[in-house]
């Protein structure tokens, strides 16, 4: 019916729901393993997190908190599909466009409330009222809940948004429009419950240790800012009995080879490999450097708005450009942790997207090289002539990298004039978002398993658009495929064309790149989301 | 009477002797000091033979600053070290670009930023700290509080503001380095500077009638030298670092070309992955440049001292 | 001199003020604001946040705005970044951090950077004059962001003595590294100011006719020599203080001890406002107060100076 679900949810319910209290002996219920005594996760995070507010959080690594914390309606489990959380299961009407959820009835908050169908209707009026002006406010409109787009913009009360509470343990959903992935969105902490009456009780102080009750499998312990924060197992957490990592500690450590080099001291159970290190690593400690594709890509757009060069208006120039991109070398030699080289906008592991037979994929890169010299020439540049231009892309010591290596690529093969300037994150996003660049680094990472969220980001009036692409063909492909029942095919049309036309030079997509000791179990590496749950992990003994 | 006449014609040459003196410069006569000073002469030649490298240097290279070397950029750790067969006799760094030529446009590079950074810094601060030191008063109170405002401003501010107004160039990477570094000096001179103006010298130069500027300039000046160029010649390491920071928020230096700041600040993010050359290197030219800054700079402190005579 | 240290504290306000407006308005022409971001907001959205932070205002009326709040509420507003928590937090879980491990690394710099100064002078061009030399190049030839990762790969991974990082409530295995990668950075100028402070305060004609009239060298260094050798240090140490109780960046990085240096820059590179103005406050203030005290150190240690 769906493309979204190809597993029922309620096929998967009974294999989520093993029976409780099996691991006294300290073996793991379903696969046996020896457990360790201390169920304690160690992970580094780049940076302080934003919020652990639900509805406010903006940040990955506070996102993966607050899954912790809190329990949405549904969750994803170890491939990326949907099972339940709170809602045992739902159901769509004919219209496909009301939703109603059942919810469990032995779900309680930390404080040993229950969590009912009100408390997801507060946190979901509370993520579009402008008075809590959430940066997520957006997500609900993605969701096409009914009115959330005119309670967002102050045209309608916070009220009227399409979500009700029929009884405590009834959710209904109304949206706009159909949205085929709607229960996919679910798993998003913008949606998860708050707490109304803590709320009320602490307002701004009420996600502080102490303050915050949480319905998820554990709650906040401990925040020290800039340092760690600690969640610790919630006893009153309705799974809480299969629950087996007790405590996790997110350290803040901003430095990645610090945080290798505190990883191998035994200080963590978890960090980054920085770019480069991943083959020594795996080499000398092969059962815990770990790499699996993501859903992100990583990619130079060419500005080809009004104020963008003459240059770049010639798609042969774009195309030669691109083809004389060794990804290979960027890929093996410079990031080595095992990312894909990219000659798609979109991921290949992105669930329902078939990667298209695009031609510069299956040559070489000799064959490549000589194209890219040919169109070049037809174009109109040569040694008397050289192409001349700037790239940008903001300072980091990865992203340099790849930059240094394609200007000399560029340099070496087409004898082109590249000069290259890095500059500070803020004045980057302000200078690519105002077309101020010749060509720009850009990166996206789905906020949905779909082909959409990376393809919009071509559509001519999209707010990503920096590049301001801009192909009628393209605008109304991806119009049709949103209410499309198989939209495959029209993500393969849309990445045809952009294979011709090249506005952006696709260089690799990501993989999640990681020293994971051998001792934590279950981490969810066919989750391309990364939405990981610290519930489903344990610690064998070693 | 021999020895008499002895001591006359010794007194004779002494007198004779003195004159000369007279008519030395306090210049040249610091110059003379400065000569004298072994150790300060051997950190100025080694200087010269750094600066003589970097001259010299490139035309003994085998691969340019910026050209990459493919065949050994995936495995920097087992092929890139330091060989004269390859060509890369400093190794290369993490992308595969030759060492050797690196280093060597990051000391030309950072010996300029060091050098007119710390001269600005010099140059701005002394003569605002002397101004605000000898007038005293109000005129002191408002210029330092102007300085106290200044040192409190985020850095990081003022350089994206200038990235904005005066775009990248060399010319505004020397005018944010000159702007960071001129407000300790000044503090510094002007603490000096309060010191002497007090001293009977100066009150009898003034009892003389000579004019303010003539005595900031030919009294107070000379006797701040000393702590003045000790302290300058700590402010070219702090320049060469800080040009790193300015070059992160994207106003310094762009790659391809680098600074020694910039190669130690890589080299030290990975001393744990078995490419120490890359940190090596760069930092042992940084280092000869702060022991020459030591010892010139006490030399020349050595030999401005006007009482040292 | 009281009225001198009366007046300063009383032109301390406009200078202050004055530092704010400067900030303030440096803060706001800086390109990208606090909600630029890689996923540009939706207009409607973007509206929301900025009505809710009051950044919708003309810019005088939002100056207004926080400086009423700070006089009347001490309120320095919420941080843009950090939702759970507003600037207040922020300073009073930092700054304690940072002057617990910034003080020591001072204490440290300064007892031994002085001693080893005045040690070197004395012995002019001995064994210990070189040593103090050399220690003095070194530290300054290992800039932080060296020192940070050499101490955690030596004490940390390979001899597995002390913790890789953290603060841990500041228990001494979790400040040894900080303080050390601190007070280096800092020691090496002041042991060479001082020596060379001394080396021309023992050249001048007073501390000659003292060792003349033959007093005993240990008189003469610690009654005549010492205050004129250590007032070009005073000098340099007032900024020194201020930076180093305000914390340093590189340490907070690589130590992870959330002191405020990180929250300083981190505040500017993403533009959240009420933070970095909050703690360019603190900041101006410590400032002003620290050139105070030098101010009257000048007076101590030379009693011609007169304000």
């Amino acid at each position: 019916m769906n493309r979204f679900i190809r597993n029922s949810v309620a096929g998967l319910l009974s294999s989520t729901m093993i029976t409780g209290a099996a691991f006294a002996a300290g073996t793991h219920p379903e696969t046996g393993e020896a457990l360790a005594d201390d169920q304690t996760f160690t992970y580094r995070i780049l940076d302080e997190h934003s919020s652990v507010d639900p509805q406010v959080v903006e940040d990955v690594s506070g996102a993966e908190i607050v899954r912790d914390l809190f329990e949405g309606l549904m969750n994803q489990d170890e491939d990326g599909n949907l099972v339940p959380g709170v809602a045992t299961g739902y159901t769509v009407d004919d219209s496909k466009k009301v939703y109603t959820f059942t919810l469990r009835d032995n779900a309680k908050w930390s404080n040993g409330d229950p969590v009912t169908a009100g408390d997801f209707v507060f946190a979901w009026k509370r993520a579009v009222d402008p008075a809590l002006s959430s940066p997520y406010a957006w997500f609900m409109e993605l969701m096409s809940i009914e009115n959330a787009s005119a309670i967002i913009a102050g045209e309608k009360p916070v009220d009227d948004l399409g979500v009700k509470a029929i009884d405590d343990t009834t959710l209904e959903v109304t949206l706009s429009a159909p949205l085929p992935y709607f229960p996919q969105m679910t798993t998003h902490s913008t949606t998860f419950p708050a707490p109304q009456k803590v709320i009320a009780e602490f307002g701004d102080e009420w996600t502080k240790p102490g303050n915050i009750v949480s319905n998820g499998a554990y709650v906040l312990t401990e925040h020290l800012p800039q340092e760690r924060s600690v969640r610790e197992r919630n006893e009153m957490y309705w799974d809480n009995d299969n629950t087996i990592i007790d405590k996790v500690v997110a350290l803040v450590i901003n430095d990645e080879n610090v945080a290798l080099t505190r990883y191998l001291a035994g200080e963590l159970d978890r960090t980054e490999v920085p770019a480069g290190q991943f083959p020594r690593l795996q080499e000398e400690h092969p059962d815990e450097a770990i790499s699996f594709p993501r859903l992100c890509n990583y990619y130079y757009t060419f500005n080809v708005s009004d104020s963008g060069p003459e240059e770049f208006k010639d798609p042969k120039v774009r195309q030669a450009l691109s083809l004389a991109v060794d990804r290979d070398i960027i890929t093996k030699n410079i990031k080595a942790g095992g990312e894909p080289p990219a000659y798609t906008f979109v991921p290949e592991a992105t669930a329902g997207f078939t990667v298209p037979v695009v031609e510069m994929a299956s040559m070489s890169q000799a064959e490549r090289d000589e194209l890219a010299k040919e169109l070049l020439a037809e174009a109109g540049f040569g040694a008397d002539n050289p192409l001349t231009f700037s790239m940008v892309y903001n300072t980091s010591e990865a992203h340099k990298k790849v930059a240094v290596a394609l200007s000399q690529m560029w340099k070496q093969k087409l004898g082109a004039n590249v000069e290259l300037a890095n500059m500070e994150w803020k004045v980057f996003l302000e200078e690519r978002g105002n077309q101020n660049f010749d060509l720009a680094r850009g990166a996206w990472c789905g906020d949905y398993n779909e082909a959409s969220t990376f393809l919009d980001l071509l559509q001519s009036d999209s707010g990503y658009n920096d590049g301001k692409y801009n192909n009628a063909r393209v605008d109304e492909l991806l119009a049709e495929a949103k209410t499309s029942d198989d939209p495959a095919p029209l993500y393969t049309e849309v990445e045809r064309i952009i294979a011709q036309e090249t506005p952006v030079i696709p260089i690799y997509h990501y993989a999640g790149v990681y020293m994971m000791d051998s001792d934590v179990g279950n981490w969810p590496v066919k989750n391309v989301e990364q939405n990981w749950y610290s519930k489903n992990l344990y610690k064998i003994a070693e | 009477m021999l020895g008499k006449s002895q001591k006359a014609a010794h007194l004779a040459e002494e007198i004779t002797d003195y004159t000369a003196v007279q008519g030395r410069s306090l210049w040249q006569d610091a110059r003379m000091r400065f000569v004298r000073n072994k150790a300060a002469m051997a950190s100025v030649f080694i200087l010269l033979l750094i600066v003589l490298f970097t001259i010299i240097g490139p035309y003994f290279a085998v691969w340019s600053n910026e050209e990459i070397d493919w065949n050994v950029m995936g495995d920097v750790r087992g092929m890139g070290m330091p060989s004269m067969e390859t060509g890369h006799y400093f190794g290369v760094d993490d992308l595969g670009r030759d060492l050797y030529s690196r280093v060597i446009q990051a000391t030309t590079t950072s010996l300029l930023v060091g050098l007119i950074g710390a001269a600005t810094a010099l140059i701005v601060g002394t003569c605002y700290g002397i101004t605000a030191g000898y007038f005293g008063g109000r005129t002191d109170g408002a210029m330092m509080r102007f300085v106290d405002i200044l040192l409190a401003i985020p850095t990081t501010l003022i350089i994206i503001l200038l990235l904005v107004v005066a775009g990248r160039s060399f010319f505004t990477l020397f005018i944010a380095l000159g702007a960071v570094g001129w407000l300790t000096m000044s503090r510094i001179v002007r603490g000096q500077t309060l010191a002497l103006k007090n001293r009977e010298f100066i009150e009898a130069a003034r009892a003389a009638g000579v004019s303010e500027f003539t005595i900031m300039y030919r009294h107070i000046l000379p006797n701040l030298l000393g702590v003045v160029i000790v302290y300058a010649s700590l402010l070219v390491p702090e320049m060469i670092l800080t040009e790193s920071f300015i070059s992160f928020l994207g106003l310094g230096i762009s790659e391809p070309y680098t600074s020694l700041g910039r190669l130690i600040a890589e080299g030290a993010g990975t001393m744990g992955y078995g490419t120490l050359w890359q940190l090596m290197f760069p930092l042992t030219f940084y280092v000869a440049i702060i022991i020459t800054m030591f010892f010139i700079g006490d030399g020349l402190r050595d030999a401005l001292d006007p009482k040292d005579r | 001199m009281l009225a001198y240290v009366i007046r300063r504290v009383l032109t301390a306000i406009p200078t202050i003020l004055l530092l704010i407006v400067a900030c303030f308005f440096l803060m706001h022409y800086a390109p990208g604001g606090p909600f630029t971001s890689e996923r540009t907001l939706p207009p409607q959205v973007l509206a929301n946040i900025e009505a809710r932070y009051g950044l919708d205002q003309p810019l005088w009326k939002q100056l207004w705005d926080y400086l009423y709040n700070i006089v009347v509420h001490f309120d320095f507003g919420p941080s843009f970044k950090f939702k759970d928590r507003d600037v207040n937090d922020i300073i009073a879980q930092g700054f304690p951090i940072s002057l617990t491990y910034g003080s020591l690394s001072f204490l440290v710099a300064t007892v031994v950077g002085i001693g080893l100064g005045i040690a070197a002078a004395i012995r002019h061009n001995s064994w210990i004059d070189y040593f103090a030399v050399g220690l003095g190049i070194a530290a300054q030839a290992l800039p932080n962001f060296i020192m940070g990762p050499i101490l955690i790969l030596t004490f940390t991974l390979w001899l597995g003595w002390l913790p890789g990082g953290g603060w841990n409530g500041g228990q001494w295995p979790y400040l040894i590294m900080p303080v050390i990668a601190l007070a280096t950075s800092y020691m090496g100028s002041i042991a060479r100011i001082t020596r060379s402070s001394m080396l021309e305060v023992l050249n001048s004609n007073f501390i000659r006719t003292a060792r003349a009239k033959g007093l005993p060298t240990r008189t003469v260094i610690w009654r005549h020599a010492m205050k004129p050798t250590l007032l070009p240090v005073v000098s340099y140490l007032g900024p020194v203080f201020v930076y180093v109780l305000t914390g340093s960046v590189f340490v907070d990085i690589y130590f992870s001890t959330g002191g405020l240096g990180q929250a300083y820059v981190g505040s500017a590179l993403s533009r959240d406002y009420a933070v970095l103005l909050g703690v360019t406050i603190l900041y101006g203030v410590l400032t002003v107060l620290v050139n105070l005290l030098t101010d009257l150190a000048y007076a101590w240690f030379d009693p011609k100076i007169r304000y």
